[in-house]
């Protein structure tokens, strides 16, 4: 403090934001030549290579998206992860970017293709080449009016029926309300699986309507089914309960001030969404988090993950009758978001992370405080293994119950526990490695069947692989060094220097009043959220707002499986298999 | 559940068949009740042990960073730190501050004349404390905020202004921890600075605006 003076310069010498030149990703020349080869491979006239981008980047003409998908998909890009829209209303040659992303676990890459289309054009459905892109679609015609020919159900999704306009169009104004009424809605009426159809048994088919009240889809899920005796014959599910327009909302704010909504995407492991969106944003600004701070995300990351999958384990097994493992469960829960608000002063929504950093430094009993949590929770996770995983009410409830086939969960996209417990060991932490997860010995937990017994024993690992992580880093104690990088243009001043000189405090108002400012460019970034891969897609124009912000979220291609999953079952054997897919509603609705 | 390693970092979960004892069901089940018992009767005779917290009657004891009730704090003259600088509500993800300036008359000092949070929009993420160069709002530990009216939710000046030996225990998020530092007077980016004793010549007179707390 003392070897302040008053007039002192900043010590920052680094470049000032270069925020009108557009974003250079790193190793830009390799992802090019990747995605030479990959455009050799696909031979269609209709791809053309976009280059400067952050993954093989590719520019499709509308017609001809099936047929790309399609080679895609057979050379090995099986995981359709996202597809959404991107407005430019002043632009000629097509207003919209549809955008589509594929993974490839084989060869670990990813792909983007755009398709630009303009308001009265229409883009031919992919529903038969990935099953997931149903919803996708769907949703991209609820956000922007994006018409896709020959899907099946091309309703809105998200948005109420009766709602006027495309939302996440760039000339709809955020301010609009609307009144939305039951009148003129058309009722949800299931359609019946051909399987069940010529059928003859002795019952009256009845269609019922399992939530948005019902206890097992805790208000914010709705699904309606048909059954004929115990046997659900066909089912459909309404979602957008809990939507809270987080991708306008985004727009209209500042970089910094997106931080605390992306806590409300998946509320049981916030901490990894606000590391997720911040890393997004530091791969713009071509920034790195300090170690301190890489270190202490790390730790919280893999706490919440646990948290996470209690939160799963311990309603999934309230949902089936078994109240004791909940409130044992919840516990070490408890203890987990003790330790995040010692660090950050909020248990659930903690908004810890900045744009370069943490907020704050730990506090100094953090080791010790998480040492204490690592000793206390394997007893835990041991005593819920021995009260369920010999018990056969447990297991005649799991086994065999809601299973979904590794085809179908890849061609639906699924990604996280779900997935690996169809036996596809996919998980971000290995296969792109963030935060120096690559550092850690711990393994990937796979299961075979996809059923809901697989998903409890994927989940039981992981917390265990995640205490492996925790001990280990725990064993390396915390990097000494600053929580957030030393830029004034990304990180606010310390506060001492902002009280106390006058280019802090200039820098401390510019960065408050006109906000982070990332070059111009798109970037995605994922990471692993404790349902499966969460990414975000943030496209820059050079201003404090983000122009768009898309996360990816985990559940909604989960959810989307649903339907199918359920289908020859009972309604019993339905809410097991909910409550172990872990539908989040704030992340599946964004 | 047997775990065998099948890949380099990967691990496969195998589902164990289940023994005889398994499928008579009742042995397990009987196991089960057991470790029920077994904690049952631990608790039975360790009550205090618990981990329960008995609310209202005994109440959780949060970090000082905790993120609950702002206060704006004063200088030793009783007069808020605040400058109506407007930072807090640009800073504010929720936009839940209203803030408007006064101009007191001797000092020509901006000072809020109004200042109001509504509680009902706020988010408690503790951006307007980051954003302050002032000092002068805080967040304490203060969660309960039960209240019967909408209305009631917008806090002004009245409810949000401590006194200026308000002490640092029931304080949570702030821009840093131990005893306040900041003194000096208005506009002084003073850390350090001398405090002066009378901070006007005429004291006597003082502008009828600024809120100087419930004297």
């Amino acid at each position: 403090m003392s070897t302040l003076t008053k007039f002192s310069a900043i010590p920052y010498t680094g470049p000032a934001p270069t925020n009108r030149e557009p974003y250079v990703p790193a190793n830009v020349a390799q992802t090019d030549a990747r995605g030479e080869e990959i455009a050799a491979k696909i031979s269609n006239n209709a791809l053309q290579q976009e280059r400067g981008q952050d993954m093989p980047s590719f520019s499709v003409d509308r017609n001809a998206i099936v047929d790309v998908l399609t080679s895609l998909r057979n050379s090995g890009f099986t995981i359709p992860l996202d597809l959404f829209g991107v407005d430019y209303p002043r632009r000629s040659g097509g207003r919209f970017d549809v955008v589509y992303q594929l993974y490839s676990p084989q060869a670990n890459e990813r792909v983007r293709l755009k398709v630009r289309v303009a308001e009265d054009e229409s883009i031919p459905s992919s529903v038969g080449v990935f099953k997931g892109y149903d919803w996708y679609e769907r949703e991209t015609f609820d956000m922007f009016g994006v018409k896709f020919e020959g899907h099946p159900n091309l309703r809105r999704i998200l948005c109420h029926e009766m709602f006027q306009g495309h939302a996440l169009r760039k000339d709809y104004d955020p301010a609009q309300r609307w009144l939305l009424t039951e009148q003129g809605v058309a009722k949800l009426l299931p359609k019946i699986d051909p399987k069940f159809e010529n059928v003859d048994t002795d019952f009256e088919r009845v269609t019922l309507n399992l939530g948005p009240s019902h206890p097992a889809t805790h208000g914010t899920l709705r699904i309606v089914v048909t059954l004929d005796g115990e046997t659900i014959i066909g089912a459909d599910t309404e979602i957008g309960y809990l939507h809270r327009c987080f991708e306008k909302m985004a727009e209209t704010h500042t970089y910094q001030q997106v931080i605390p909504f992306t806590d409300r995407l998946n509320y049981c492991s916030a901490i990894i969404n606000n590391v997720g969106y911040c890393m997004t944003i530091e791969k713009m600004l071509g920034i790195e988090a300090p170690a301190r701070a890489q270190h202490i995300r790390l730790m919280l990351s893999e706490f919440m993950r646990i948290s996470d999958h209690i939160i799963c384990i311990g309603t999934n097994l309230v949902d089936m009758g078994a109240l004791t493992n909940f409130w044992y469960l919840f516990q070490p829960r408890e203890e987990i978001l003790g330790l995040v608000e010692s660090c950050c002063g909020a248990r659930l929504l903690p908004t810890y992370t900045r744009v370069g950093g943490m907020a704050v430094d730990a506090p100094a009993d953090f080791l010790a405080n998480s040492q204490r949590l690592v000793n206390m929770l394997p007893k835990f996770i041991d005593d819920v293994e021995k009260l369920i995983m010999k018990n056969r009410i447990f297991l005649d409830r799991v086994i065999g119950v809601c299973p979904i086939s590794q085809e179908d969960a890849l061609s639906y996209g699924f990604t996280g526990p779900c997935l690996r417990a169809t036996g596809v060991p996919y998980d971000v932490r290995k296969a792109s490695p963030y935060l120096g997860y690559e550092t850690y010995d711990w393994d990937v937990p796979i299961a075979d069947g996809g059923d809901t017994y697989a998903r409890f024993l994927v989940r039981l690992e992981e917390m265990r692989q995640s205490l492996r992580i925790l001990q280990q880093a725990i064993d390396r104690g915390l990097p000494p060094g600053p929580v957030i990088v030393d830029n004034p243009y990304v990180a606010l001043p310390p506060k001492e220097r902002v009280y106390n000189e006058m280019e802090s405090l200039i820098y401390h108002f510019k960065l408050i009043m006109h906000g982070i400012q990332p070059p111009v460019g798109e970037a995605y970034f994922q990471v692993e959220g404790g349902n499966g891969e969460l990414g975000f897609y943030v496209v820059s124009d050079g201003t404090k707002n983000p122009y768009r912000v898309r996360v990816r979220p985990p559940c909604f291609p989960i959810f989307e499986a649903y339907p199918q999953m359920i289908t020859g079952q009972t309604i019993p054997d339905a809410i097991a298999g909910l409550g172990s897919l872990n539908i989040i509603a704030g992340e599946l609705d964004h | 559940m047997a775990i065998t390693r099948i890949a380099p970092g990967v691990v496969k979960v195998e589902r164990t068949p289940l023994s005889l004892s398994d499928r008579l069901y009742l042995p397990q089940v009987i196991k089960g009740m057991l470790i029920t018992l077994r904690h049952l009767l631990k608790n039975l005779f360790n009550i205090k042990g618990l981990p329960i917290i008995s609310y209202p009657e005994v109440k959780r004891v949060y970090s000082e960073r905790f993120r609950g009730r702002h206060i704006l704090t004063t200088r030793e003259d009783g007069t808020t730190r605040c400058v109506a600088c407007f930072m807090c509500s640009t800073a504010c993800p929720a936009e839940c501050i209203t803030i408007e300036a006064g101009e007191d008359e001797r000092t020509r000092e901006k000072f809020p004349a109004r200042y109001d949070i509504d509680l009902l929009r706020c988010i408690f993420c503790g951006y307007c404390v980051d954003a302050c160069p002032e000092d002068a709002i805080y967040m304490t530990r203060d969660y309960e905020m039960a209240i019967d009216t909408r209305a009631r939710a917008v806090v002004g000046l009245r409810d949000l202004v401590v006194p200026p030996n308000f002490p640092v225990g029931p304080m949570g998020w702030r821009p840093y921890y131990g005893e306040m530092k900041k003194q000096g007077w208005a506009g002084g980016t003073g850390l350090g600075q001398p405090i002066r004793t009378a901070p006007f010549e005429d004291d006597s007179k003082p502008n009828p605006d600024v809120y100087r707390g419930d004297q």
